[in-house]
């Protein structure tokens, strides 16, 4: 590395060497190179048409986990209790019992029933005939359907109506508390049995809105529709990822902009632009050529490329800028560059890529992926910017104005370098030391909240303001339900899933988990059968207890609910509903069944967990809590590893590591402060922020030992860096936040975090770099020795 | 209604029951009656069925063994440790220090501390042994008198034999099941004679504080073997209540009971004495209140104006009786059980027992826990 900045600073005046082999290859083939290169770029172009996009929950999941193995192997029972949406109508002036808002309810209803992907046997509202009154009589049980037969909307039968649902039990299910709204219920086919298709996501999605909610609310002004349900929450995903196409024009647009305002040269601008587009397009069709897809996460991988395409491409520019102002021919001044610029892009470049495959610790499929696209993207750029990049601007060369308009701001800029020179000067140095170990101390302080998970109510998939957030809001705040669900499982012989045995440590069990903090509610078949003896009693609480008679056990769960038994009664699952899905709830939950499963052993029943969102998200984070500092130590371990073989010196590595450390501890107490959780999508934003990262301060003290060894003192020495390599890692920085800013704004929560976080990383590396590195270096590099 | 229940209480199921229970459980799992109740912040708000007064203190036992206790008029409730973790159904003082609880597995508990301690005295298998050990006497006995009886007796003996074993039989079922069968009331005359009834025409007498127990269940002639829901004393008159109607008295304290001619033939859930002489009242499933002005002879409807079933009722001594139930029904007579007026609560959740405590407070029980209102049911 020092060796290459040392050729590279001296190349300009040493005048045309002969260079290495690869070069001569490269520049005496340059339309070879070039038609190669148009020839693989149609081909990965084509293959990148074909990249399909893969939500895929399995991906995102850690399936090693045994919770989830456990999920997956009783996926078949467990359906049933999933998949199914909520649309709560409800009316914004008065209560439902008008005629009005019953007409609105009976037409939804009844546009659900014919909407495509609905069970329509289970459907249910007020409106449905499975939903009824029930009453207690000397003569046994009386009931009907809530909807009073001859039903006219007049004062009567709405009267009747509303005393037919306090007989429901309907309220706080179907009825909210307040009778200001009520529930179509609609559970979904997972395939279609008529068509054998799977349910088409978006399309349901988007079928509700025009069918249901746009359609109503246009037709009833006193109407408003809220819409939950893991198939909207999917469709709105899906729509959500779609919003990633406009992110990528306007990073497109906001990068050229800022190019042509740095160059000042149209060539200057759209060569490293295409350049890096053409390393996207690589990236995208190896992608799909070596069958993935695009998901959430990889599909932030080509604004990644795209960013560390353009920082090393503007290198390039600036060198070829510097080599015709010196008067060289275009090819010249393009080869003078590729020397210069091949051996430390490379080894950025690695380094980089080794920061990436850090991700690979993760057992979590979305992670390596992410890992994998990363790598292939880096090391398309290895090949797009060192050789395409510099051939092509062979050919072009930089236009008088560019070259001009460098020279200019060369010197305009000085000043403001020489002020930052003073970041080394002898008496800011300690200063700036001081400021960085306060700094790191609140960072410290501050990271002590740092969790792990999601912590946002609701779908931490989607913004917390998301309208399906905010119909989740509204229904759980209006019914008794709630988002966040724990299954325990419990597997049993055939026809064993009612024992009293195993129903009697089910009911203690529930009770322990019900005594524990974030356990909201609980339920089971044993929370069915003490409601059914008890409603068989004639409705007396004294008989809400479970029966140590298996035949009134027995009798009592005959019609309980499909999801709460299995069809030849081996599996039953308990089910945990929580006030939150924040990772302590998790644990504290997860630990107190795991005592409670030790605490009762039988080999008549097996406890497992986990599934429900609860229970994925559970496996998830004890994956990440475990991969997060496996992985921070290994990414350290990489980079100080890298520091030390290139530059054979710990100060170096100090030098280099510190601002990058510093940079780790203030971006976890920024996740801690904006409640970002460490999760699926922001632990590989530290080692990506890292493993990128590293090359600003790489870049750096690789020009100011050249400079050093040059005999200069160390504050003449860091304003020679600076106004060649700082000028460029500042610009490098930028580029990059601008390449991820624009995530900010995604509809999908956890890219908003990703970018959020990358955003900040990036550019606190290239601050640390600039202004904590050359103080630091005051105190652990001897400028002599260096010279020596 | 729980007809369901009563078939397989019956001989047709016995192979199917005996079949289950011989796959009796395989690992030491404490038995729910011999497990303490867990300690639970939520006690007080889980659901409790019944409330006493306890001297100056106040008792309110529920489900999971759940008994809480307040010495503060109700403001401020402890639990206390329980012997064991099956529902509560019901508990009464006769003093302020010596109290009995019943409940779900034929479970007695007693405190002589006014409700800080309690230990179990008789649960279902006890009462199953004891079933069957005075089913097998009477048997013995009819084969005793078989064998000297007269020749013109024998075809009724024979057939009281037959009975008499059928019971036996059932009883070893209802062992074999174990202790399924829960008390639903206790009424204690003074701190040693007591009685304890429940589902299936359960009813045990005890005369010496609760030691021993005795199956008075042969003493009522309840052959359908309904629940009996409630237990009370009118003067020198006990009544009991229950399922489908049926109504007993006893005027020598349990010895016999005689079957009143019910005026309903749907389900009382209680009864309560007005503190007028022989006057009580006894109501349940929808609504239905009934007087009596002749220690339950006879009884008159009185309007309530609701549908709900009434559980549980209370008497301040001065006229003032509250009678709770179903959907947050409260019915409040101002003079001594006329008349009542309907008030509903806005919580519209179930209550089960009521008690007054001092000044305008009522201590109300059900399926949200424990509730201090006003005796109309408002909220303090």
């Amino acid at each position: 590395m020092s060796d290459a900045n040392n050729q590279a600073t001296g190349s300009a005046h040493q005048g045309v060497g002969a260079g290495s082999v690869i070069e001569r290859i490269i520049f005496t083939n340059r339309p070879v190179i070039l038609g190669i290169f148009l020839l693989l770029t149609a081909f990965f172009a084509y293959n990148a048409s074909q990249i399909k996009p893969d939500a895929s929950f399995e991906r995102l999941i850690p399936l090693e986990h045994p919770f989830i193995q456990n999920m997956l192997e009783n996926r078949d029972d467990l359906e049933n209790l999933g998949n199914s949406i909520r649309i709560a109508v409800a009316v914004k002036d008065g209560d439902i019992f008008n005629k009005a808002y019953m007409e609105t309810l009976s037409e939804i209803t009844d546009e659900l029933f014919y909407l495509s992907g609905v069970d329509r046997s289970g459907l249910k509202s007020v409106w449905t005939p499975n939903v009824r009154w029930v009453e207690v009589t000397e003569d046994g049980f009386q009931g009907g359907p809530v909807i009073p037969d001859g039903y006219d909307g007049g004062q009567v039968s709405l009267d009747t109506l509303r005393q037919n649902i306090l007989k429901s039990g309907q309220v706080g299910r179907l009825v909210a508390d307040n009778f200001k709204s009520t529930i179509v219920y609609a559970p979904l086919f997972e395939i279609n049995p008529e068509t054998q298709e799977p349910l088409d996501y978006k399309q349901f999605s988007l079928e509700l809105e025009a069918k249901i909610r746009d359609k109503y609310e246009g037709k009833n002004v006193n109407v408003q529709i809220h819409i939950i349900g893991f198939a909207k929450k999917v469709g709105d995903l899906i729509e959500g990822i779609s919003a990633i196409a406009t992110f990528a024009l306007i990073t497109l647009g906001l990068t050229f902009t800022f190019l042509f305002i740095y160059s000042r040269c149209l060539i200057g601008t759209l060569v490293p632009v295409l350049t890096s587009v053409v390393a996207v397009i690589w990236q995208l069709g190896i992608l799909h050529l070596l069958g993935y897809g695009l998901d959430p996460y990889s599909v932030l991988v080509p604004f990644l490329v795209f960013a560390i395409g353009i920082s090393h491409g503007v290198q390039i520019v600036n060198q070829i800028a510097v080599q015709q102002a010196h008067g060289y021919n275009p090819l010249m001044s393009a080869r003078l560059s590729f020397r210069a610029l091949a051996r430390p892009g490379i080894l950025a470049l690695v380094s980089d890529a080794i920061g990436f495959l850090t991700l690979l610790f993760i057992e979590i499929d979305v992670i390596k992926d992410l890992a994998v696209a990363a790598g292939i993207g880096v090391a398309v750029i290895i090949v797009t910017n060192l050789i395409l990049h510099p051939v092509t601007m062979s050919y072009t060369g930089l236009s008088k104005g560019g070259q001009k308009h460098a020279k200019k701001v060369d010197m305009s800029e000085h000043k403001s370098w020489r002020v930052l020179s003073f970041m080394a000067h002898q008496s800011v140095a300690p200063i700036s030391i001081v400021i960085a170990i306060l700094g790191c101390a609140i960072g410290l302080y501050y990271q002590k909240d740092l969790k792990i998970g999601d912590l946002d109510k609701g779908a931490p998939e989607l913004r917390a303001d998301s309208r399906y957030n905010l119909d989740n809001d509204y229904i759980i705040s209006n019914y008794s339900t709630s988002a966040d669900i724990l299954v325990v499982m419990i597997k049993t012989e055939p026809e064993k899933c009612a024992t009293y045995e195993l129903m009697d440590v089910m009911d203690r069990m529930q009770w322990r988990l019900e005594n524990t903090a974030g356990v909201e509610s609980t339920a089971s078949l044993v929370s069915v059968s003490k409601l059914v003896t008890k409603a068989l009693n004639e409705g007396s609480f004294r008989w809400f207890e479970l029966s140590r008679n298996e035949a009134i056990i027995n009798s009592s769960i005959q019609r309980a609910p499909s999801g709460l038994v299995n069809t030849d009664c081996s599996m039953t699952p308990m089910i945990v509903y929580l006030e939150d899905h924040e990772a302590e709830t998790l644990e504290r939950v997860v630990d107190t069944m795991e005592d409670l499963i030790e605490e009762y052993p039988s080999e008549n029943y097996e406890f497992l967990l986990g599934a429900g969102n609860a229970g994925v998200e559970a496996a998830t984070n004890q994956v990440i809590s475990k991969a997060k500092n496996i992985m921070l130590l290994s990414v350290y371990a990489v980079v100080s590893f890298l520091c030390l073989v290139t530059f054979r010196s710990i100060a170096a590595v100090i030098c280099i590591v510190t601002p990058l450390a510093l940079t780790s501890v203030l971006c976890e107490a920024l996740m801690a402060q904006l409640g970002i959780g460490v999760k699926v999508a922001t632990l590989p934003v530290i080692a990506l922020g890292v493993g990128i990262g590293v090359d600003y301060g790489i870049y750096i003290y690789s020009q100011l030992e050249a400079k050093l060894k040059e005999g200069l003192p160390l504050q003449d020495a860091y304003f020679e860096t600076l106004i060649t390599t700082g000028k460029a890692v500042s610009f490098t920085g930028l580029t990059l936040g601008i390449g991820v800013c624009t995530w900010i704004f995604s509809p999908i929560k956890f890219q908003a975090d990703m970018g959020i976080l990358l955003f900040f990383m990036f550019i606190w590396n290239m601050i640390g770099s600039l202004w904590l590195l050359p103080a630091l270096a005051r105190f652990l590099v001897r400028p002599k020795k260096v010279a020596a | 209604m729980n007809s369901i229940f009563k078939i397989v209480q019956g001989r047709l199921a016995a192979s199917a029951l005996s079949a289950c229970v011989l796959s009796a459980p395989a690992f030491a799992l404490t038995d729910v009656l011999d497990t303490p109740a867990m300690k639970s912040d939520q006690a007080a708000d889980h659901l409790l069925l019944d409330v006493a007064t306890a001297g100056a203190n106040f008792v309110a036992v529920g489900a999971r063994g759940h008994i809480i206790l307040s010495d503060d008029d109700g403001s401020s409730w402890q639990q206390v440790d329980v012997p064991v973790s099956v529902m509560l159904t019901a508990v009464h003082f006769p003093d302020s220090s010596n109290g009995w609880a019943v409940g779900h597995g034929g479970v007695v508990l007693h405190s002589n501390d006014g409700g800080a301690s309690w230990v179990k005295q008789f649960d279902g298998n006890l009462a199953n042994k004891s079933i069957i050990q005075q089913s097998q006497d009477v048997v013995s006995e009819l084969e005793a008198q078989l064998d000297v009886a007269a020749e013109e007796d024998l075809e009724d003996l024979e057939y009281e034999l037959e009975e008499a074993q059928f019971a036996l039989e059932d009883a070893q079922l209802d062992a074999e099941v174990g202790a399924s069968k829960p008390f639903l009331d206790v009424f204690f005359q003074n701190n040693r004679v007591g009685f304890a009834v429940g589902a299936y025409g359960f009813i045990f007498k005890t005369e010496d504080g609760g030691q021993t127990w005795v199956n008075y269940g042969d003493r009522m002639d309840n052959i359908d073997r309904f629940h009996l829901n409630a237990i009370s004393k009118v003067g020198d008159t006990l009544i009991v209540a229950g399922e489908a109607g049926v109504m007993f008295r006893s005027e020598d304290d349990g010895d016999s009971w005689e079957t009143v001619d019910s005026p309903y033939d749907g389900s009382f859930f209680g009864l309560i004495a007005t503190g007028d002489k022989n006057v009580v009242l006894a109501f349940g499933l929808r609504g239905n209140l009934f007087r009596s002005e002749d220690a339950g002879q006879t009884w008159e409807r009185l309007d309530t104006g609701t549908e709900s079933t009434l559980m549980g009722a209370a008497n301040d001594g001065s006229g003032k009786i509250s009678i709770v139930g179903n959907s947050g029904s409260v019915l409040l007579s101002q003079d001594g059980g006329r008349t009542f007026s309907e008030s509903v609560r806005e919580n519209r959740l179930g209550n089960v027992s009521t008690v007054y405590a001092g000044g305008r407070r009522m201590l109300m029980v059900g399926e949200s826990g424990l509730s201090v209102t006003t005796p109309a049911g408002e909220n303090l």
